[in-house]
């Protein structure tokens, strides 16, 4: 057994590794991640994991969910630390598994992986008071400063495989359609029933799905899908089209991840690929933008009631999304007390991954897990960076936007805490000596 | 800490005299102004008044006689005026059942919250014409300027409907607003236990009842790992509570207790027992303030309230817990921009250098954990040295700032106030938002109001003016 699999062992078991351990993951890890671009591409399948916070049992019980690394392609979309008590232990297995399957685990970056907001919001003391010293804190700033700014994903399918798996309640059959042709959203609850299914449906139909009876609704069922299938299967996420004769496939366009959102700074991922991403997050510009802002139901561009980042509404995001050919964008970021939330007939996505939100929020966490596009036999179509391929948003008015990927979203709660036994008192802090 | 003999108490108007009210004013804008502060009349008189306070909530005992405890089930008698602002403060809480919670979509912080705000500021003139009848009496010529300076700290004292957050900032505003009204007469010498079980308990429970009503998010959340999410000085009057007697016929006067415990008190441990806590509530503000934390939060004890829990362990009894908390509400209340920053200060809270700053013991406390900023304010005394927590990114030679802990809900620490609209379109928003509507989670702690401008430990970081300090 290597020493990485011995430290992956001593993690999972919720025990922090020696500070010397530490320093050589985060070196190894800097080496990996300064390899990666701001913008990384990753193949579906891939499950997606929204705010983590330090909530260690709970991650357990997302892979528990959702699969062990490696057998499931993971994509985390930062704050993993802060606010809750495991941040350490949360973060630096996440990194462990980084640096011992780099293929198979994407990290990106949150708000929270800052020097100045882990000094306040708690990862900082933790350290201090894990380690007495600074310096793990340290080193894990380091690693933040080189993680990825965003994910594209590319090659999933807007056909999803529906499971066999049992309804919930075999009574809702009404709403659940069994034949299940045509899926595109299954919601599964943590112990792999189907809580919910979505058809696609065409634009016209309206509001012909009934939510009100649901345990778990999407925000905004699909049914604002374009009318027929898109024809151009270009590169996703270059926005190039299939005129010159690429085949056909039924894959999806590609799906942006980022933690928070959009700038106004940013029009185009090639843009996001520009940054100079290696230093701590700063307090306004494109690169802070994409780690705090947020979608709100408002025309354009907004303020921030965080003081950082940008609201957008769903003008913003329907234009980049064309622009860029994406189907979807994938981001976490805010607290959802269903676990994830579409928005703008689709076209955006909360994911929120820390169930029962600093010990209080009730709320229930949820991952996204989007199909691999075997179709085409298994090959998707790679960006190629390539910029000014299309026009401006003028230009490309009328045009159909991206059938979304199929979702299989599933939603757990805060992991049983009978078995945490109660830990020795530590000394207190200076005050009360 | 430790005021020496003879126990200062915080000094009142004389009774006879006009005073001229003035109306208060945001003073602490930056790191300087945080020096400032430490060295001014306003922060001797809070830490004075704090410690007042605190000492009167110890049990007391006459020599040679049994011990009185102190529980909140046999508070001392109440004066009218006392009772007059337990009136105010339920006057207050009704004015929820006209904000009830909306019950849309929503994230986390109730928007109802901004309902309820509104209400008590339209309502508060007329409940201080109500409730305050004697004093306004007394200055009646001053009315308007009297109720406009006791008015603002009143305000303040329930979370911010901007951010829908409450915490120890706000606290103190209240512990401000009783300091007001000491220091116009309002009460009677030896009236303090009576206060703090009359007054400032009622107070706790009407945040209580906002902070679930609409569930308000804690003002500045270290997380699991800040005292508690919403309050701080419970934690002060209830461990004074359990503490040793005070003799109080002896000559001179006993020094505040700062270890041991009253005989039968429970041990600090009682705070992992969920059903001894239940019965302890009713008598102790610490269990009180422990039982909202079970009210709210799942999950074991020691893991959402890490701090705490440590605590428990304290050996030396609850006069220990009393120093201890005593020192850390001074550090991590009146020595973190974050939190002081929203304090105003009026003819009664003075921003003005105390005289005997040099000479006061109580301000070395806490003196250790205080922001760096790299110049001294002018005027300032050069801070005093010591250890202790600092911002990891405070290292001497650091020009300039500190980002304090304990900071408005998840904002931007660089953030400032607001802005206008930024820009629609791509390219060229030069403008930074911050603060628009209901904050619900991670709000920047530069946000909300200005900060002192961050130091970042890495270089090249693009220190934005950003976030414009609003004006002071």
């Amino acid at each position: 057994m290597s020493d990485l699999d011995k430290a992956i062992a001593q993690l999972r078991a919720c025990r922090p590794i020696p500070e010397s351990q530490v320093r050589e993951l985060c070196y190894k890890a800097r080496e990996l991640l300064i390899e990666e671009g701001n913008v990384v591409c990753v193949d579906a399948p891939v499950t997606i994991c929204g705010d983590i916070h330090g909530q260690f049992h709970d991650l357990m019980e997302l892979f528990r969910v959702g699969g062990d690394v490696p057998e499931t392609c993971y994509l985390f979309m930062g704050d993993f630390v802060d606010r809750g008590f495991y941040s350490l232990e949360s973060f630096l297995l996440l990194l462990c598994l980084k640096v011992r399957y780099p293929d198979r685990i994407t990290l990106i970056r949150g708000n929270h992986e800052s020097r100045q907001i882990t000094t306040v919001y708690g990862f900082y003391d933790e350290c201090l008071r894990k380690y007495g010293s600074a310096n793990v804190w340290r080193y894990c700033c380091e690693v933040f400063d080189y993680l990825a700014l965003g994910a594209l994903i590319i090659g999933a399918s807007t056909d999803m495989q529906p499971t066999d798996a049992p309804l919930v309640d075999p009574n809702s059959q009404a709403h659940v359609p069994s034949d299940a042709t045509d899926l595109e959203i299954e919601i599964l609850n943590s112990s792999g029933q189907i809580i919910n299914r979505f058809q696609r449906q065409p634009r016209q139909s309206g509001n012909s799905q009934d939510l009100s009876q649901l345990s778990n609704p999407p925000s905004s069922p699909s049914q604002t899908q374009p009318d027929q299938t898109p024809t151009r299967s270009g590169a996703p996420g270059t926005s190039a089209t299939s005129n010159s004769g690429g085949s056909a496939s039924n894959s999806s366009g590609a799906v942006l991840c980022v933690h928070g959102g959009l700038s106004p700074l940013i029009d185009s991922i090639d843009k996001i690929r520009l940054l100079d991403r290696k230093q701590e997050v700063p307090h306004e510009g494109a690169m802070c933008d994409l780690l705090w802002s947020d979608p709100d139901e408002i025309e354009g561009w907004g303020l921030s009631p965080r003081g950082a980042g940008f609201l957008f509404g769903a003008d913003i995001v329907k234009c980049f999304n064309q622009k860029n050919d994406l189907s979807l964008i994938c981001r976490a970021h805010q607290l959802v007390m269903e676990g994830f939330k579409e928005m703008f007939d689709n076209t955006i996505v909360t994911v929120w991954s820390a169930p029962n939100y600093c010990y209080r929020c009730g709320n229930v966490a949820a991952i996204l897990e989007l199909g691999e596009d075997g179709s085409n036999a298994g090959y998707a179509p790679r960006t190629n960076g390539d910029v000014g391929r299309v026009g401006g948003p003028l230009a490309e008015r009328g045009q159909d936007l991206r059938m979304g990927p199929g979702r299989r979203y599933r939603v757990f709660e805060a992991a049983p805490q009978d078995s945490r036994g109660m830990p020795a008192k530590k000394p207190v802090a200076d005050y009360f000596l | 800490m430790a005021a020496p003999p003879p126990i200062p108490t915080l000094e009142r108007l004389p009774a006879s005299a006009e005073h001229t009210f003035s109306s208060p004013s945001k003073r602490i804008n930056d790191g300087d102004d945080l020096q400032f502060f430490h060295t001014s009349t306003a922060y001797q008189d809070l830490v004075t008044w704090l410690l007042q306070l605190s000492r009167s909530m110890f049990p007391t005992r006459e020599s040679g006689s049994d011990v009185q405890p102190s529980t909140l089930d046999s508070p001392p008698p109440f004066s009218s005026t006392v009772q007059s602002l337990q009136d105010l403060v339920s006057d207050l809480e009704a004015l929820t059942k006209d904000a009830p919670p909306d019950t849309g979509p929503r994230r986390f912080g109730n928007v109802a919250f901004r309902t309820w705000f509104k209400l008590m500021e339209e309502a508060l003139d007329q409940l201080l014409d109500k409730h305050l009848v004697p004093l306004l009496q007394r200055y009646e010529r001053q009315q308007s300027a009297l109720k406009d300076e006791l008015g603002a700290y009143l305000l303040g004292s329930f979370g911010s409907a901007q951010r829908l957050d409450y915490g120890t900032g706000h606290e103190l505003s209240f512990l401000a607003f009783l300091g007001c009204l000491w220091k116009l007469n309002a009460f009677e010498d030896g009236e303090e236990r009576a206060i703090v079980m009359g007054v400032m308990q009622p107070y706790l429970i009407l945040v209580r009842v906002l902070i679930n009503t609409y569930t308000l998010e804690p003002a500045g959340s270290h997380g699991v790992w800040g005292l508690d999410d919403h309050s701080h000085l419970p934690y002060i009057f209830g461990s004074a509570q359990l503490g040793p007697a005070i003799d109080v016929t002896a000559q001179p006067p006993q020094p505040t207790p700062t270890e041991g415990s009253s005989p039968n008190s429970p041990l600090p441990s009682s705070v992992t027992d969920k059903a001894l806590v239940a019965d302890l509530a009713e008598s102790n503000m610490y269990f009180s303030a422990i039982a909202f934390i079970y009210a709210v939060k799942r999950g074991p004890f020691w893991e959402h309230s890490p701090v705490l829990y440590d605590v428990s362990g304290i050996k030396d009894g609850w006069g220990k817990i009393n120093k201890g908390m005593v020192k850390m509400w001074v550090a991590e209340v009146l020595g973190k921009f974050p939190v002081v920053q929203h304090f105003v200060f009026g003819s009664l809270w003075r921003w003005e250098r105390h005289e005997s700053v040099m000479a006061d013991g109580a301000k070395t406390a806490h003196a250790a954990s205080q922001p760096r900023s790299g110049q001294q304010a002018p005027g300032s005394m050069p801070p005093p040295g010591g250890a202790g927590t600092k911002a990891p990114w405070a290292k001497p030679g650091v020009g300039g700032a500190e980002v304090g802990n304990g900071v408005p809900s998840m904002r931007a620490p660089w953030a400032g106030t607001r802005q206008q609209h930024a820009g629609p379109s791509h390219m060229g928003a030069t403008q930074r938002p911050p603060a628009a509507s209901g904050m619900p989670p991670t709000a920047a702690p530069w946000a909300a109001t200005q900060r002192p401008a961050p130091s970042n430990a890495t270089a090249g970081v693009s220190r934005t003016p950003a976030p414009r300090r609003d004006g002071g």
